[in-house]
């Protein structure tokens, strides 16, 4: 019984453990509502480490293209995020037009989009860190047999 | 008198320890913003852009691209005929503040001033059916930063940069035409 108890202990111990790991990089937040032409809600919550984790399991020739064009802009784009998260909160860019408006934000530590369009709704929230890391792994990725 | 050490060694230990946390301190200086505003009356859109320029300044450093390179801009000597921009930069510098520059024609009206280490370009055209005006504000030390590797074929943008987060509150540009309206220059709030 006693032992039960530990092997219960242990494993919860564990779950909390890699929840508390898959949760440190904070969630990615999907909000789409759509009421063209029928009512569409879409929500997903998820640990923004998931991302460059689930990136691994992609073959590396399906990113090979995007590893290429990436890799000569990933100096700027380590720059640009490591800045980033040092700024207060902020509106980067913000276009309006009749009907539209677009934003693209920096709250707290996430980088979030906001989309409305004649109704349509969209946000999108990404940790600033989860973004760098899923470049990261992107740029990184090579097919195996190359260097 | 033993009581009257150990409270003066106390004190002195407690002001010892606490000494970092009563001294002044200096505040950062804060952040200044770029800022572009783009709004064409046509069809109503409004465009805003805000950027760090602490966050600027470091990103062209860091791009290894094409003509860019340490934050450098390649150029050709052709690209401005040959003119030797710091020859001139030197001559505003030394020169009092003045108008340079002046050319009035029937619809059109160009002049460039030096006043309180800025160049000025103002820009009147009534060519058009409405008139166009474009005023540009320049810190000299922008300008300088910008053409000092220009002997090398190169404007640097880092520098330019670095030169505009320490200039104050002086770049401005604005242009406006008779639908659309653009506006860039810099402070220290990070929203329009």
């Amino acid at each position: 019984m006693a032992l039960l108890g530990k092997i219960a202990l242990y494993t919860a111990g564990t779950f909390v453990v890699a929840g508390a790991i898959l949760c440190s990089e904070g969630f990615v937040h999907v909000d789409v509502r759509e009421t063209r032409p029928e009512t569409h809600h879409i929500f997903v919550v998820a640990p923004a480490m998931l991302v460059p984790i689930c990136l691994h399991f992609v073959p590396a020739e399906k990113l090979q293209d995007a590893s290429q064009r990436l890799r000569p802009w990933m100096p700027a784009i380590r720059a640009a995020t490591e800045s980033l998260e040092e700024q207060s909160d902020m509106t980067i860019v913000e276009v309006s037009e009749p009907g539209q408006h677009v934003a693209v934000k920096k709250e707290g530590w996430s980088i979030v989009v906001d989309v409305m369009d004649s109704g349509d709704v969209v946000h999108v929230s990404v940790p600033v860190r989860a973004i760098a890391g899923t470049l990261e792994e992107i740029s990184s990725s090579q097919p195996e047999g190359q260097s | 008198m033993k009581l009257t050490t150990r409270a003066l060694v106390t004190a002195f230990a407690a002001s010892a320890l606490l000494a970092p946390f009563s001294m002044p301190v200096h505040a950062a200086p804060a952040d200044r913003y770029l800022h572009v505003r783009v709004e064409d009356g046509t069809d109503g859109s409004d465009v805003n852009v805000n950027i760090p320029l602490s966050m600027a300044e470091k990103i062209p450093p860091a791009i290894h691209n094409g003509q860019l390179s340490e934050g450098r801009v390649a150029i050709s000597g052709k690209d401005l005929n040959d003119v030797d921009i710091q020859t001139i930069l030197k001559a505003i510098h030394d020169a009092p503040d003045n108008e340079f520059v002046s050319i009035k024609q029937a619809d059109q009206d160009v002049r460039v001033l030096k006043s309180n280490g800025n160049i000025l370009v103002k820009i009147r055209d009534s060519r058009g059916k409405e008139a166009d005006k474009v005023d540009v504000t320049i810190p000299l030390s922008v300008a300088d930063a910008l053409f000092s590797t220009y002997h090398q074929n190169q404007l640097d943008v880092a520098a330019a940069l670095r030169a505009l987060d320490q200039a104050g509150q002086t770049l401005a540009i604005t242009v406006e035409e008779a639908s659309q309206h653009v506006r860039v220059w810099v402070d220290e709030k990070n929203s329009q």
